[in-house]
């Protein structure tokens, strides 16, 4: 038969429901939290890496000219390669219109990548989703499903593609696949296409390759050693074939591209996981004692007819495993179902494919420990408390606390004069309880710490956004397709309406040559005009260029950030189109999420490359400035170059950039907000479980109360007032935290993100959670307030 | 019958002081009270509020403890046992009855009769149920075995107090007003069965103030400002 002991147990839980709901709740909303997190972290982190390596990401890859099969087939012969892929890439643009009038205004540019054989794809892997004819045939085409983002496109829809030349195709969409190496069309404007060989030739475009991308056959290298084995295959069979190499990228191996945004999510969920778990356990001491507090005559009872403490203790460890596994039961399949959401969400946002829903074993130990162990850990302190208390204290509890008074805060409050008699009650209540009132407090200001130092986080982000933007003072900007001479471009750019100023930068792509004879072949060269309008440079170290320096190059951090080794003064050697010179470093300036830019004067660069005055870009401003001009300026600036034949390869507004900036920054905005959201649930079930466990205590408070003639409203409104102050006291506490703390998280987020962020503390964040936290008292106090309204006197002098 | 050949006390109180610390001046309860209490009396403790009575209960149930002074009950100096080792001694040798009869809610009336036997564990688990229901019959409360106290009368309630108090068949029932909180009637049906329990050798210390019942018990104890200062023994009612 069963023991009383567990029978008085199951009838606790059975019997108090409001208070059983509560603390499943409050328990309920840690394990939900740290399901969410872990669990959704836990499948984002194995999935992407699972398809990042299902898809074979290249060890290096080339952009070249003049590259043929053979090449490509002879690097693989290497015996430190094992497999090397050739393709062609192609900047085209595209129009969803079947018989598109003249020019290519407003026409979005698309990545468009021509396969040879799309069965024997071996780096790089494209995985088939929906396509009604793979591989692609002449005039079809394959998107890589990020489209999907930024357009409704489906299959069987048709589409204008106008190639380099100015050559249109018509091509019809036949399906979708997924290229987890592609940039996703949601950060760059630019989708990805996948075409056969043979569609190029209604492009006007050669069949030869241009991109090789290459996997050595060593496992494990560094990037270093990828970087030396890709200069060699670069020096060796692509020179005496006499191919040229524009660009070669070596990645960090293992590394996509999104690895430092990822790490910085990484980084905000495993903190909020933390969080969250700190949070419950608060949530859970603040609960337990208050039951141990509630229940104290009854342990008193038993300890009168015989009870040992280890029996009680036993007993009330039984209570709390019970509200755990309660808790788990509801909590888990919720954190399931939220966790898988919230990945699936990650999954879209960096383009991943998850085949595997299920969160890792740990998630669900974690739950479980989080669910039980905490609690019980939790509960040891109050339990011991509760049950050691003697037992003559413990049955002369009269429900009705008497040590108010003797402190010094009690007595500053008892010195307050004017106030209205229910207003006074609700200040004295709230710190009848100091302990309690401590454990809430620390809960809810952690809760609105974390808030406000989110909102502080978007607001550094978006001061970034608006730093980066105001680096730049162009309207709009177009780049070219092939570089054009300068003065015909700058002319074409004058004649657009409404234009104020023009400027024409020379640009190529570099490699770096580094003190161990290895290269960063990855920069990007800039010829502009040192007194330039069109960009405010911010320096970091040394100066910006000057007139007439022949040999002068600012870095950017981006480039710093890998060449740690770089200082203004020193001397560095860049080959830029085959041509090796050396530059002096004048000064370092922030990046601005272009990659690693080396800047120069428009002269000096013209002269190393042999530009003859071709340029690759041209920028101008406006009267205007709205996006509408902006977007005006643009189209008409397409229009214009497009007339006098310089094929345009994509436009830019700087609106639509800073878009696209912001953009970037949305992912961990995004998830910093659902961040913040779960947290500010943690601490509004914690004050909802303060309140209602307030009011059980107090019913025989309210029984005096009603006796002496207090009404509904004036018993509703002492509750909510405590609430109220509760919750003031909570933001008070919580925005003096949030400042050292966002100051940690925007260092952290910029840190993970190899990105310093301006940091910008949000007043308005902490005004909004100002009026939040008040709203949120209000609500999380009406119940129990309710409650506490309809106690009957005979009822609350009764109570057990 | 010399001292030496007298039986032992079964409850002896030597010298016992309680001070309670209330703030500025400490609070004296119980002034060096000596007590002694032999097996099969039933003892009344009468007197006003605040004057001590229920304190010296506590220091015989071992709910509360001496500031100075020894308690020993059935042999065992209870003031010097620790509050875990008190808690199993009070289990198996005394019942305590409270005036507002402290029933756990959540138990059933029978739950509650059997609880101190799950603490105490003296009677084997497959015997508790039989026994709780005997126990039960006894206060004639066994038709209502399996009702919450909420759905029991104030009298009822005190009945199965009772009998939880005997539920480990201790030798002591300490019971403080146990008919404080009822009406004369019901009263008076608590009352009877504590003379049918005296008159089963149970050995009985009830705190009460209604003069009526004082003059109904074998010896009665006037406590007054901490200390018993009167002692009247009534023979013709309980044949001890």
């Amino acid at each position: 038969m069963f023991d009383r002991r567990w029978t008085k147990l199951i009838r606790d839980l059975t019997t108090h429901r409001l208070r059983t709901t509560l603390v499943v709740l409050s328990i309920a909303v840690g394990i939900f939290a740290v399901g969410v997190v872990m669990g959704g972290r836990g499948i984002l982190v194995r999935e992407f890496d699972e398809d990042f390596t299902t898809s074979t990401p290249a060890s290096a890859q080339f952009m070249t000219e003049g590259l043929d099969a053979a090449v490509v087939r002879d690097v693989e012969r290497r015996p430190d390669v094992r497999y090397a892929d050739g393709r062609r890439r192609v900047a085209v643009r595209f129009t969803a219109e079947e018989s598109p009038s003249e020019g290519t205004v407003g026409w979005p540019t698309m990545r468009l990548w021509a396969i040879p054989d799309f069965a024997a794809i071996r780096v790089q892997k494209i995985g088939r989703q929906s396509a009604a004819s793979w591989p692609p045939g002449p005039g079809e085409i394959v998107l890589e499903s990020g489209a999907l983002q930024v357009e409704d496109f489906a299959i069987g829809d048709m589409i204008t593609v106008e190639g380099p030349s100015g050559t249109r195709a018509p091509m019809r969409v036949v399906g979708f696949a997924h290229d987890i190496n592609a940039y996703p069309a949601k950060f760059t404007s630019a989708i990805t296409g996948f075409v056969s060989m043979e569609s190029m030739d209604a492009l006007d475009e050669p069949r030869d390759l241009n991109s090789m991308a290459v996997l050595f056959s060593k496992r494990d290298y560094t990037r270093g050693e990828a970087s030396r084995m890709a200069a060699d295959i670069r020096d060796t069979e692509l020179a005496s074939a006499g191919v040229r190499v524009v660009r070669t990228e070596v990645p960090e191996p293992g590394s996509h591209f999104f690895g430092d945004i990822f790490k910085a999510v990484s980084l905000l969920l495993l903190a909020l996981g933390v969080l969250s778990l700190g949070l419950s356990a608060f949530l859970v001491v603040t609960t337990v004692s208050a039951i141990m507090a509630q229940q104290a005559r009854q342990v008193g009872i038993m300890k009168a007819v015989g009870a040992r403490t280890g029996q009680v203790t036993g007993m009330y460890l039984g209570l709390v495993v019970a509200y755990g596994l309660l808790a788990v039961a509801v909590a888990l399949p919720a954190g399931l179902l939220a966790g898988r959401a919230f990945a699936e969400y990650g999954a879209s946002v960096l383009n991943f494919r998850i085949v595997d829903y299920t969160p890792p074993l740990w998630v669900f130990v974690l739950e479980v420990g989080v669910g039980v162990l905490i609690p019980v850990a939790a509960a040891m302190v109050p339990i011991a408390l509760g049950t050691k208390t003697p037992v003559a204290h413990a049955l002369a509890a009269t429900g009705i606390s008497s040590s108010f008074g003797k402190g010094l805060i009690d007595r500053a409050l008892g010195t307050l004069r004017g106030l209205p008699r229910p207003v006074a009650l609700s200040l004295r209540n709230t710190f009848l309880r100091k302990g309690r009132l401590l454990l809430t407090l620390t809960t809810l200001a952690l809760a609105s710490a974390v808030v406000m130092s989110v909102l502080s986080a978007r607001a550094s982000m978006l001061k970034t956004v608006d730093d980066m933007s105001s680096w730049w003072r162009y309207d709009a900007q177009a780049i070219l397709a092939q570089p054009a001479p300068a003065s015909l471009v700058e002319r074409e750019a004058e004649s657009v309406d409404g234009v104020t100023a023009v400027e024409t930068w020379v640009e190529s792509q570099a490699s770096l040559s580094r003190p161990d004879g290895t290269e960063n072949e990855s920069l990007f060269a800039i010829g502009l005009p040192p007194k330039t309008g069109f960009i405010t440079p911010s320096v970091v170290a040394g100066r910006w260029l000057r007139e007439g320096e022949a040999d002068a190059v600012v870095v950017n951090t981006d480039i710093t950030k890998e060449e740690k080794w770089i200082e203004p003064g020193d001397t560095i050697r860049l080959d830029i189109r085959g041509t090796e010179k050396e530059w002096k470093v004048v000064g370092i300036v922030t990046g601005q999420l272009m990659g690693p830019v080396a800047y120069m004067p428009s002269e000096a660069l013209d002269s190393a490359m042999a530009a003859e005055g071709a340029v690759g870009r041209v920028l101008v401003q406006t009267s205007e400035h709205t996006a509408e001009a902006q977007r005006r300026a643009a189209d008409q600036l397409d229009r214009k170059l497009d007339g006098a034949g310089v094929v345009v390869a994509d436009t830019l507004t700087q609106t639509k950039q800073a878009e696209d900036i912001a953009g970037q920054f949305g992912i961990l905005v995004v998830f910093l907000v659902i961040m913040a959201s779960l947290l500010a649930l943690v601490g509004v079930i914690g004050l909802i479980g303060t309140m209602s466990i307030n009011v059980l205590e107090s019913v025989r408070e309210i029984g005096v109360m009603r006796a002496t003639g207090a009404g509904h409203a004036a018993i509703f409104s002492i509750f909510i007032t405590e609430g109220v102050v509760v919750a003031l006291m909570a933001w008070a506490i919580g925005a003096v935290v949030s400042w050292p703390l966002s100051v940690f998280l925007v260092n952290a987020l910029g840190v993970a993100m190899s990105l310093p962020l301006s940091y910008a503390f949000s007043y308005v964040g902490v005004l909004a959670w100002l009026a939040g936290v008040v709203l949120i008292a209000v609500l999380a106090s009406i119940v129990p307030a309710w409650n506490a309204s309809r106690v009957s006197v005979r009822d609350a002098i009764a109570y057990e | 019958m010399t001292p030496e050949d007298a039986p032992l006390p079964l409850i002896a109180l030597d010298a016992v002081v309680k001070t309670y610390d209330t703030g500025e001046v400490p609070f004296t309860a119980l002034r060096e009270v000596n007590l002694h209490v032999h097996t099969g009396e039933f003892v009344g403790l009468i007197g006003k509020s605040g004057s001590g009575k229920t304190t010296l209960v506590n220091m015989i149930t071992g709910i509360d403890r001496p500031t100075s002074g020894a308690v020993v009950v059935d042999g065992t100096p209870i003031h010097e046992l620790s509050e875990n080792e008190l808690a199993l001694w009070r289990g198996r040798t005394i019942g305590v009855v409270f005036q507002f009869f402290q029933l756990l809610p959540t138990l059933t009336t029978i739950e509650n009769v059997m609880l101190p036997m799950d603490f105490a564990n003296v009677i084997p688990s497959g015997e508790r149920f039989d026994r709780a229901m005997h126990l039960l019959e006894q206060v004639e409360m066994a038709d209502q075995a399996h009702k919450l106290p909420s759905a029991l009368s104030g009298g009822q309630q005190q009945r199965v107090a009772i009998a939880r108090a005997l539920a480990n068949d201790p030798p002591v029932i300490a019971a403080d007003e146990p008919t404080g909180n009822l009406d004369s009637k019901t009263a008076e049906a608590v009352f009877t069965l504590f003379e049918e329990l005296v008159e089963r050798h149970k050995t009985i210390i009830m705190v009460t103030h209604d003069n009526d019942l004082a003059g109904r018990v074998r010896r009665a104890l006037h406590v007054s400002d901490g200390e018993i200062v009167e002692e009247r023994i009534h023979r013709a009612r309980v044949g001890a």
